[in-house]
């Protein structure tokens, strides 16, 4: 049991992360200066599977399970995105003022998914914890 | 009369494989949306037969100093390709995947309750009520 519910946790883990990662991109999609100097770069989340601990005979049985875990958060390193504004304090010689390379549209599409991704998984603890429950009854009376 | 007869053996390996199934139903939701994951199933053909029936083992020893392998499990995780495949290499279909864990969980609570009435009757006839 506690093997399934570590798949699920980790499952949720990495879920929020990219949750976070996502809304810190759509916050700073109009971010145009940053401490380390230029536009606010898009970082994108680096999600792999990996085999799950398990005891020897789970491996015997062929019974390893995969878990989601973040690899890597990477920034963006495409061009900024260019626009003319030749007022702006931070715009350039030519008056263009570098802004990050955000899609709001993709941006938001990928945190509904994330976001119900995260909702699948509770499901499927809420499940679990049932299941238990109901094994746990198998000796009650009445 | 045994006691115990062999569908408690039956109702034993259904309640495990159904858990089993859902460890691997439940690694599919957690990678729903992870890049290359491919989707797995519990593959448990014979193993419930194998329990009901008491049929032995399809393993013959042809030395003496072979291991013991007729307990073994014959249900393992095997890939499950009822989904697409994404272009980031992934197939778990997530529609797919929460109906299976509904079903699953519902015949898990099932064989849960069947158990607990048989229970129930052994009880009931050791104390001779009703």
């Amino acid at each position: 049991m506690f093997n399934t519910v570590e798949v699920l946790a980790h499952g949720l883990s990495a879920t929020r992360l990219r949750v976070n990662v996502l809304s810190s991109n759509l916050a700073n999609a109009e971010t145009t200066r940053t401490e380390s100097g230029g536009p606010y770069k898009r970082k994108d989340v680096v999600q792999m599977a990996h085999g799950a601990q398990g005891s020897f005979s789970t491996a015997l049985d062929r019974m390893t399970l995969s878990q989601p875990s973040i690899a890597a958060v990477i920034e963006d390193q495409s061009e900024a995105r260019q626009v003319y504004q030749p007022g702006h304090p931070d715009a350039d010689d030519s008056g263009y003022v570098a802004y990050p390379n955000i899609n709001m549209v993709s941006t938001m599409t990928d945190l509904m998914s994330a976001s119900r991704l995260y909702q699948a998984n509770v499901t499927a603890l809420e499940t679990v914890r049932k299941m238990s429950q109901d094994a746990q009854q198998i000796s009650t009376r009445a | 009369m045994k006691i115990f007869d062999s569908q408690f053996d039956g109702l034993q390996k259904a309640l495990e494989l159904s858990w089993r199934r859902n460890e691997a139903i439940t690694s599919n939701i957690s990678n729903a949306e992870t890049p290359q994951y491919r989707a797995v199933d519990l593959n448990f053909a014979g193993e419930l037969d194998r329990a009901m029936l008491g049929k032995p083992s399809e393993v013959i020893k042809t030395n003496e100093k072979h291991l013991d392998i007729s307990d073994n499990h014959l249900a393992h995780l095997a890939p499950d390709l009822s989904g697409a495949t994404k272009p980031d290499g992934n197939n778990v279909d997530i529609d797919i995947q929460m109906g299976r864990l509904a079903y699953n969980s519902g015949k898990y609570a099932m064989n849960t309750s069947i158990m607990r009435k048989k229970f129930q009757f052994l009880y009931n006839a050791i104390r001779q009520t009703a």
